[in-house]
Parts: C-alpha cells; structure tokens; sequence
C-alpha cells in the first residue's frame, strides 16, 4: 500500500521534477499550433465563490497568451468516476496542460497522469506529485488571520463565529487561524465553530449562521460555496467576513473584509512553463506575499488606525515577520502543540486536524 | 415499439431546432452527441462502465416496481453495499486472497439487503410507507458513510482528508485492460438482466408479483401474500444496488470518500420506467442514459456547449419517451357534457 508522508512527497516530486529537467518538455514549445489547455471545475461557473475564482484564473491565461491557446472547459464535474473519464478524454485529445480543481480530482489525476507522460497535469489543492503531476494551493490561514484580527478590532461580544464545509485541514487551519488573528488584539476572545458536511447547502448554512448569531456572535465567517453566511450574518447586524470572493454586496454593508483567491499567478506559470518547454511538477503554496489570497477592501466602518494596522500586518505577514502559527499554540485541551519560540511546520499546517484553545466546536 | 422512435424522431427535431436557434450546426452538435462519445474503444468502454450498474440496479428495482413495491432509496442501499464491500476488502485478514473480491461481491448484496430490509419489515409488519422509508433511509447511509470515513475508517496515510485507504489489487475488479477502465463487473450485469428476465418472465413467482401489482385485490383471493411480494421487491433491489455500490468501490473508485454515487440509484429509477420494467428494455434505457452523460460531457468539451443546454436536452429525450408511452397506452377522448 501507498505510505508515503508529505516530505517524501516532497522529495519525490523534486527528484521527478529535477529527473525531467526541460529535455523531455522542449518538444511540446516548437509546436506553432495554439497550446492546447483543458481545465475542469467542480461547479458551474457562479458569480462568486471557488469556480468563479479559478475562472478568473482562466482569464488570466486568456489575457496573456491570447491566440497562442485553445481552451476547453468542462464544468460541474465533482465525482471522481466521472472525473476520471474527463481527465482521460482530455489527455486523449490532444491538450498539453490540464487542470483539475477541487480535492475530489486528485485519485483521477494521479491514475490518469502516468498514462499520458508527455501531458502536464495541474491539481489545485492536491496532496499527491507524480512525475508530470504538479500541485497548487493558497495560504488561506494568512488571509483568515488578517480577517480574525479585524473581526476582534469590531466584536463587541467578544465571540466570533465560524461556518466550515468539510473539517478537513484546508477549512480547520484557517478556522484556527481566524482565532489566533482575533486573539492577536484581543487575548480573550473565543470562536463557535460549525461544520456543514456540505460546500454548497444554503439552507443548513443559514441555519448555522442564525445558530452562531443566537449564540452571540457579532462577527461571523463562513469557508463554504456560497454567500449565505455574510448575507444572513448582515440581516442580523452581525459584522461577517468574506470567502474566496468579495462578498461585500451581499453583506448588507457589513462585510469587513473577505481573504480571496486569485490564482492567476498559478495558471498562467503553468502554461507559461508548458508553452516555453520548461514546465515542471511543483508544489506550490502562496498566500499573502505571492498575491494568491488577497485582503477584499476593508469596510468604511473600520477606524482608519486600525486599517492600517491591518495592513501592516498583512505585510508583516507577508514578509514573514509574523507567522500566523507562531508558538506557543495549545489545543482545546490546554496542551501544547507549538512550544514558544517555534512555529507549526508545514507539513503539519496542511495536516491539522485539531482546534486551538478558545475553539468551541468538535470537528465533524 | 412505435414510442421510442416516435420519442427520438421528435427529440431530433426540436433538439436540432433549439441548437440551431442558439447558432450550433445541428447536425454537427447531434453527431457531437451521440456517434463521437462511441467512436473509440475507450469510449465505448466508458459507455459501458456507465450503463452497468444503472442496469444493474434498474433490474433489482423493476422486480419491486412490478408489484407495486415503491423502492426510491436505491442510492442508499448502493452506500451500504459499498461501505459493507469495502469494509471486508480493508480488513480482511489476507488482503492477496482471491476469495476476497467475491466475498465483498457478498457483502455487498448483503448490505444492500439489510439496508432495504428495514423498509420491507416496516411495510410488511406496519404497514408504513415505503416511499418515504426507503428514500430517508438514503439520507442515513450517506451520514454513516460521512462518519465512517471521517471518523474510524480514515486513511491514516491521508493527510486527515476523509477519505479510506485504497484498496489492495485482489480487492479490486482488474480491467480488461489497462489502458480503460471497462472491468469484469460488467459480467454482473449481464448476469442479472437475465435472473431478472428469467424471473419475471419465466418464474411463477414473478408471475404472482405482476398480478399483485396490477390487481391486489385479485392477487389476494388467489391466495398472494402481499408480505412476500414487499419483502421480495425490497430484496430484489436492495441486492443489486448493493452489488452496484460494491462495484464502485471495487472498480473506478478504489476507494470510500464521502460521497461516492453520481445519483446511481435515483437514475436507475428512470432507467427502469424507460425499460418499462422489461429486463431487455431496461438494458436499452440504461445504455441510453449512459450514452446522454457522455453526450453531454462530448459537445461540452468539443463545442463548447454550456452543460445546462445540454441537460435541457437529455429532459426532452425522457420527456418525449415517457409522453409517448402515454398517449399509446391512453387516448384522448371529448366527453360530451351533461347538463
């Protein structure tokens, strides 16, 4: 069976990426025909939320390479049966660099790459790295924690709240770091966490959101598909954060900032690496420094002093002056996980899978 | 027969007429959608994987359909056999064993069974609705399955994602060959479209079935239990989405993660009113239904055709077909009014 931990990974896909080196792509650059790119999103294309932000993405390749590329998009495609068939049909079918987007394609990625070894493949959010099989992802925890910070400069309750998809690591880090933001200005603040079991269930969301708000939060954020959270967290005058878009339309003026993803950077290196004959199988993972998430405008509602502290710290952030999981760090438990004086290491930071102290909430 | 031609001649004509008034060469968008999909082995492999287990379940739950037995919650009964399947192929001792994969072949039929037993006992025994019991039970398979894969069957490998381990080669069905995925699960299939032929054809049991689903009270003064037709439908469907489930598992995926159907079990409800619960139609509707996902998937990617249009037309073709069913089992008449 596969035992592979995240440093091997990382090791393996350096050695695949160093083995490749630019011979074996140099081919693909002579060819004067458009660069043929596939793309596959789990959703259709809204008008805000995860699919929006990778269509942007798209856009951007369309900016910078105009004819050079022929694009094929498939949407709503989220079952990796059915994703396995799309990755095959579009390696099959000519295209040179694929992207996949969502968790879910990873499996049919890693049984389809190794079929096609001439074919650059790209997973947003993947774990696994195969010899032509290269992985983005965002910071969203430097993002989470900039927001945390604000929602603690505008609570008055001293509770925040949290709305999660899934309690996989992508969504409990960033809760987490939400906290830890919000802690960083006010040491006694706590956050209500609740998950969905869902992405996209407006309903339940709702719920939880009048959940979180009856609990007394003043300050909600919700990591999941839609804008519901900062919708119903506005009709109840509740301050609220957006995700992955800028929700501020939908908040009823009470969005205070949104932590959203511009993969852009991410799109068009992949097809730039791939035109020029270069291409190599990363792991890339940016955040604030890399312009991957980026701060939506602050609301008005903000004092500008601490606007500005906002934006400090997300250059500090940024530079690396301040990591959000910076020890010590204890769990909901009051043990320590990061002792003072060192940070969460990496691979930990994509494996979390426990709440830090002031957490209220259970995952899953 | 005259209804699925009728059906695909007008769902030719007002599929051509709608691409083209959005400027799709018609012609070119039908070839697109039906003949492209199937003109390579790969493709017809996919066909294939994809028609098997919405005729496979199709099977089981036309049994039940053919005597009033309102099984919905196939979907459910599918999550079972799956999770049933893929917890003997994780912990069974002797994971190189080649009694494993037919051993989770049982598992499978068994979880399915167990799950639709409970709608059939409350049926048989309370009299409850089975609509309703079958397809709320989906919604709890789907909430064991998310707590199973988020709670003590996560991969302990996997970065906390929730998620199984994969499962070893003798758990899994191989491929024909490596290079598609079509594998031997398919022979299942073929398997049960004739046990189902052969039983509601041939049986006299499948006979006592039918009448009991067209005339209950005829069924009962000649002495048919009503009890052993619920639990048999019941049975009947749970067993062969359970089987499904486990060929899932065993075969694309490899593997439990939270979700794991693309609505199997509901479509292969349609497929079997296509099929009019015939086991030869049910073959054809489910080839259908396989060939209209691909068809879809073919012209979104080579014309660039936006999925909801496509969806649109998968409805008229299942529209026109069932409308055409109607109106050759039925006539419209003017009743003249009395005062």
């Amino acid at each position: 069976m596969l035992n592979l931990n995240r440093r091997k990974f990382l090791q393996y896909s350096g050695a695949a990426g160093a083995a490749l080196g630019t011979g074996s792509w140099a081919g693909l650059a002579s060819a004067q025909e458009p660069l043929k790119i596939g793309v596959v999103y789990v959703s259709p294309i809204a008008d805000i939320g995860w699919t929006k932000q990778h269509s942007l993405g798209v856009d951007a390749i369309k900016a910078e390479f105009g004819d050079k590329v022929a694009l094929t998009v498939i949407d709503n495609i989220f079952m990796p049966q059915d994703a396995e068939r799309v990755f095959r049909e579009l390696a099959a079918s000519g295209n040179q660099l694929i992207f996949g987007t969502s968790f879910s394609h990873g499996t049919p990625m890693q049984k389809v790459a190794p079929r096609f070894p001439k074919v650059a493949f790209e997973h947003c959010s993947g774990i696994v790295h195969l010899a032509n099989l290269g992985t983005f992802e965002a910071k969203y925890y430097e993002g989470c924690y900039v927001a945390g910070a604000s929602g603690a400069h505008m609570s008055k309750s001293g509770k925040i709240g949290f709305i999660g998809g899934f309690p996989i690591p992508d969504i409990v880090g960033p809760a987490n770091a939400l906290l830890l933001g919000a802690q960083s200005v006010n040491p006694d603040i706590t956050c209500n966490a609740i998950f969905l079991n869902s992405w996209f269930d407006p309903g339940k969301e709702k719920e939880a959101a009048n959940t979180l708000l009856s609990q007394g939060c003043d300050v909600i954020c919700s990591m999941t598909d839609t804008a519901t959270g900062v919708q119903v967290a506005g009709e109840g005058g509740a301050w609220s954060i957006g995700y992955a878009s800028d929700m501020a339309k939908f908040g009823s003026g009470k969005q205070l900032t949104a932590f959203t993803l511009d993969w852009s950077s991410d799109y068009v290196r992949a097809a730039k690496g791939v035109a020029e004959g270069n291409w190599k199988p990363e792991s890339r993972w940016d955040g604030l420094a890399g312009g991957v998430v980026k701060m939506a405008p602050y609301n008005e509602a903000i004092p500008a002093d601490v606007i500005a502290k906002l934006k400090q710290l997300e250059a500090d952030i940024g530079s690396g002056k301040i990591h959000p999981y910076a020890g010590e760090l204890k769990d909901q438990d009051g043990n320590v996980k990061v002792a003072a004086g060192s940070v969460l290491a990496d691979a930990d930071i994509r494996g979390m899978n426990w709440f830090v102290k002031g957490m209220i909430g259970k995952l899953g | 027969m005259a209804a699925p031609v009728v059906a695909t001649g007008l769902t030719l004509v007002v599929g051509s007429l709608l691409f083209a008034a959005l400027g799709y060469d018609p012609l070119a968008t039908l070839q697109a959608f039906f003949i492209a999909p199937l003109n390579s082995l790969n493709g017809l492999s996919e066909w294939l994987l994809k028609a098997s287990p919405l005729i496979l379940i199709a099977c089981g739950l036309a049994v039940g359909f053919r005597a009033n037995v309102w099984n919905i919650g196939a979907e459910g009964q599918l999550i079972v056999g799956a999770i049933a399947a893929c917890g003997v192929g994780l912990f069974y001792p002797n994971p190189e064993s080649p009694i494993l994969l037919p051993l989770m072949v049982l598992a499978g039929a068994c979880g399915g069974m167990a799950w639709a037993a409970i709608p059939a006992f409350l049926r048989a025994r309370m009299n409850t609705n089975e609509i309703l019991v079958t397809l709320m039970l989906t919604y709890i398979a789907t909430l064991l399955l998310s707590w199973l894969v988020h709670g003590p069957w996560r991969d302990p490998a996997g970065f906390n994602y929730p998620q199984t381990a994969l499962l070893s080669a003798a758990a899994m069905f191989e491929p024909f060959d490596y290079a598609y995925r079509l594998n031997a699960s398919v022979f299942i299939t073929v398997v049960a479209v004739f046990l189902m032929w052969l039983f509601t054809d041939r049986s006299f049991l499948g006979y006592k079935m039918s009448v009991s689903g067209a005339a209950p009270l005829a069924a009962r003064y000649a002495g048919f239990r009503e009890s052993s037709a619920v639990w048999i439908g019941l049975l009947a469907g749970g067993a062969a989405a359970g089987v499904a489930g486990m060929a899932e598992v065993a075969g694309p995926l490899g593997q439990l993660s939270p979700q794991i159907s693309p609505g199997y079990g509901f479509a292969a409800i349609i497929v079997a009113f296509i099929g009019r619960l015939n086991a030869f139609g049910i073959v054809l509707g489910g080839l259908l239904m396989s060939l209209l996902f691909l068809g879809g998937e073919a012209v979104q990617m080579n014309l660039g055709l936006s999925a909801a249009l496509t969806r649109i037309f998968q409805g008229i073709l299942l529209f026109f077909l069932l409308a055409a069913d109607f109106f050759i089992f039925y006539r419209l008449r003017r009743i003249p009014e009395h005062a």
